[in-house]
């Protein structure tokens, strides 16, 4: 009796979920051509031991990255091209911040933070998809959690062991 | 059915409230965090309790146990602590390499799923688990066949080889020697199909398909069949020509009978090859002179008289120098065959080669009385003394077929020398995708501790050195839940791991995940099978 309502549970949760688990992005969605505040949850250390490091890439299309720095954590904001310039509010943007990473702090495996980024969704970004941003999280002794799974073409993220947090973008607000 | 009922709906209910806590569950999933034993440890008493201990609490949903021997136990008792599972161990494990394979669900609803592997005493190699489902129609046929070759060609052209060269007086059993070449000949045609059906894992019923006869063809058995059939046919339409005509052609039928034999077969492609096919040929042309000789030397001593006496003369003669040979023979494909004096107990060919023996020494027991016993007094002419050696050659008669059926499952067994080289054998696959490709090698390619070692090349085959690669080992037929591996780079620049154990034969499912930068990670899978 309990396997089997152990087992109806499992199907349960596995058809409703996966997005509960990892490090996520707690602003499930956000329309294209606007501000967004990435708020990534970090939910858990690497099997057991603290996270010291959290570093974020930042996907092609989002520009103007404004990392929220963190006591005890260093920034770092690595910068380069992007593929394209993109048009921040008239100003065309063809560089900018593509990888975030917070180091040297000290989260336990069983506490929780968030780290948060504001970034501007350009509206070269399709919306009805959803945006990834890979994250990596490094603990001692060279172990790593790796949240860099994006899905491919017909996959979901259940499908996924490693899915990156995502974001599903909306049609741009009307009027401006 | 109300009952059912009932207990369907405690279950939607309880599961619903289950998803509401769900839902308002810590936003979190389970990680394996410790096992005891320790994953890959040797112990070296089995262990009275197994335990998992999680990042987050957890509720266990399946907890099985994979045996040495590929059995597979589901482990009912466990308590249940803050974030350990504690699991009774059966009381009766043996030992060699276990598997324990979990599958939990943690707060957040996600079922979290792997395997951890320890070994009492040492690592073992174990039997195949998926073993191929034998298809026992076609392999009883496949059986008789060879036994019904054996007849014909032993009989058949051994014995029309008899009537001609040896023993004049027994061409009486001229019929018995066509019935038997007839039976060699049909038997000899029908177990090409059957050969194609076994090579295809067809089943009987598929016996009129060209294809089955085709595939038959094509085997190394396709040509044996080839030139006995043309023996046989020899031996058939000569078997009554003048005396000149059926010697030449007897001789040649023996010759090309037990050349046939040498053209395939375990023995036949085992090295040195120039040895052991004339080894294989001596054996079956010494059987054929003697065996064949039998049943006519039996019509002759029947009949009596001074044909039966310069019979039984000649007989006596010529097959001690036959089955000297013969044996000699027989003891140099064993020597190769089996390698080693355990494997003789330990593998069913050596159990077979020690059945055979012991109904030759059975056939020799009565072949030494025939010889020191009745054959002096028949050769002097004692009437009562010819009809105990005319029983007495029936006897080995009987005896004869017997080992005929006992080395016909020779055909389903491999020698002890093939088992061993396809042991050793290492093996690989290779694995690509648009983004990266593996060669990846198990050494050897069998179950047991084994050592994985894999090239990774970007898809246009240059070199390229990953971040991390890890080798994810499952057996979804056997319940075993993915293991991973985590390889180390090289000098050579190939990533190894030696510290894994394949608990079982059969079909693993391998998975290669190359970590090729920060953020960018490929996975590989394919199946490998794992030898036993």
């Amino acid at each position: 009796m309990l396997r089997t309502t152990l087992a109806t549970v499992a199907a349960l949760a596995l058809g409703t979920s996966a997005a509960f688990a990892h490090v996520s992005l707690q602003l499930k969605d956000a329309p294209v051509g606007s501000t967004y505040r990435a708020i990534f949850q970090v939910p858990h250390g690497c099997e057991g031991k603290p996270t010291n490091l959290v570093r974020v890439q930042i996907p092609e299309g989002v520009i103007a990255v404004k990392p929220q720095p963190k006591a005890g954590w260093t920034l770092e904001k690595i910068k380069g091209t992007y593929a394209k310039s993109y048009d921040y509010y008239g100003t065309p943007t063809g560089e900018g911040v593509k990888e975030v990473v917070w180091s040297g702090g000290n989260l336990g495996d069983d506490e929780y933070d968030e780290f948060v980024l504001r970034v501007y969704l350009t509206k070269d970004l399709k919306a009805g998809e959803t945006l990834h941003f890979p994250v990596v999280q490094e603990c001692p002794d060279g172990v790593a959690e790796r949240w860099i799974e994006i899905p491919a073409e017909g996959q979901s993220d259940d499908d996924l062991e490693l899915p990156a947090p995502g974001v599903k973008l909306l049609e741009a607000a009307s009027g401006h | 059915m109300r009952d059912q009922l009932g207990r369907s709906c405690i279950q939607v209910f309880l599961a619903g409230i289950l998803w509401c806590c769900l839902a308002a569950a810590a936003m979190a999933h389970a990680s394996l965090t410790g096992v005891v034993p320790a994953d890959g440890a040797v112990v070296s008493v089995p262990p009275k309790t197994l335990s998992l201990s999680f990042s987050e609490p957890v509720s266990p949903l399946v907890l099985r146990l994979i045996l040495p021997d590929g059995q597979a136990r589901t482990l009912e008792s466990f308590v249940l602590g803050d974030r350990t599972l504690e699991i009774s161990a059966p009381g009766d494990l043996a030992a060699g390499t276990h598997v324990l394979a979990w599958r939990v669900v943690s707060e957040d609803g996600h079922p979290v799923a792997g395997s951890t592997i320890f070994s009492i005493g040492a690592p073992s190699s174990a039997p195949q688990v998926d073993r191929e489902a034998i298809d026992w129609p076609v392999r009883a046929e496949l059986w008789l066949s060879r036994i019904a070759i054996y007849i014909g060609l032993f009989f058949g052209i051994g014995g029309l080889f008899a009537v001609r060269w040896l023993i004049p007086g027994g061409a009486d059993g001229l019929p018995i020697i066509r019935a038997a070449t007839l039976l060699g000949m049909v038997a000899t045609t029908l177990s090409l199909g059957l050969q194609g059906l076994d090579a295809l894992g067809a089943p009987l019923s598929n016996l009129m398909d060209r294809t089955a006869w085709r595939a038959g063809l094509d085997t190394s058995f396709g040509l044996t069949v080839m030139v006995l059939l043309a023996a046989f046919l020899l031996a058939i339409i000569t078997s009554s020509r003048s005396l000149v005509v059926s010697r030449a052609a007897s001789l040649a039928a023996l010759v090309a009978g037990s050349g046939a034999l040498a053209l395939s077969g375990h023995a036949s492609s085992a090295a040195p090859q120039w040895l052991m096919r004339p080894a294989v040929f001596v054996h079956g042309l010494t059987i054929a002179v003697w065996i064949g000789a039998l049943p006519p030397l039996a019509y002759a001593l029947r009949q009596g008289g001074d044909l039966g006496r310069q019979a039984l003369g000649c007989f006596s003669r010529l097959i001690p120098f036959c089955v000297a040979a013969l044996t000699l023979a027989g003891l140099l494909l064993a020597l190769v065959q089996v390698e080693e004096f355990g494997a003789l107990f330990s593998t069913a060919y050596g159990n077979v080669l020690l059945a055979k023996m012991a109904l030759l020494a059975a056939l020799f027991l009565v072949v030494v009385i025939n010889r020191w016993v009745f054959t002096k007094p028949v050769e002097r002419g004692e009437g009562d003394a010819t009809r105990r050696l005319g029983r007495a050659v029936v006897v080995e008669t009987m005896i004869v077929l017997a080992v005929f059926a006992v080395a016909a499952t020779w055909r389903f067994t491999p020698p002890p020398r093939a088992m061993a080289l396809a042991a050793a054998q290492p093996a690989s696959i290779h694995i690509h995708s648009d983004k990266a490709m593996a060669e990846v090698t198990f050494t050897p390619g069998r179950a047991g501790p084994v050592e994985v070692s894999a090239i990774i090349l970007a898809p246009d085959f240059s070199p390229f050195t990953p971040k991390e690669v890890t080798f994810v080992l499952s057996n979804p037929k056997s319940g075993i839940e993915p293991m991973r591996r985590r390889a180390a780079l090289q000098a050579d620049g190939s990533w190894r791991a030696s510290d894994v154990v394949v608990p079982l034969a059969g079909q693993w499912r391998l998975r290669v995940d190359i970590l090729i930068s920060d953020f960018e990670l490929v996975r590989l899978q394919d199946d490998v099978e794992i030898a036993p």
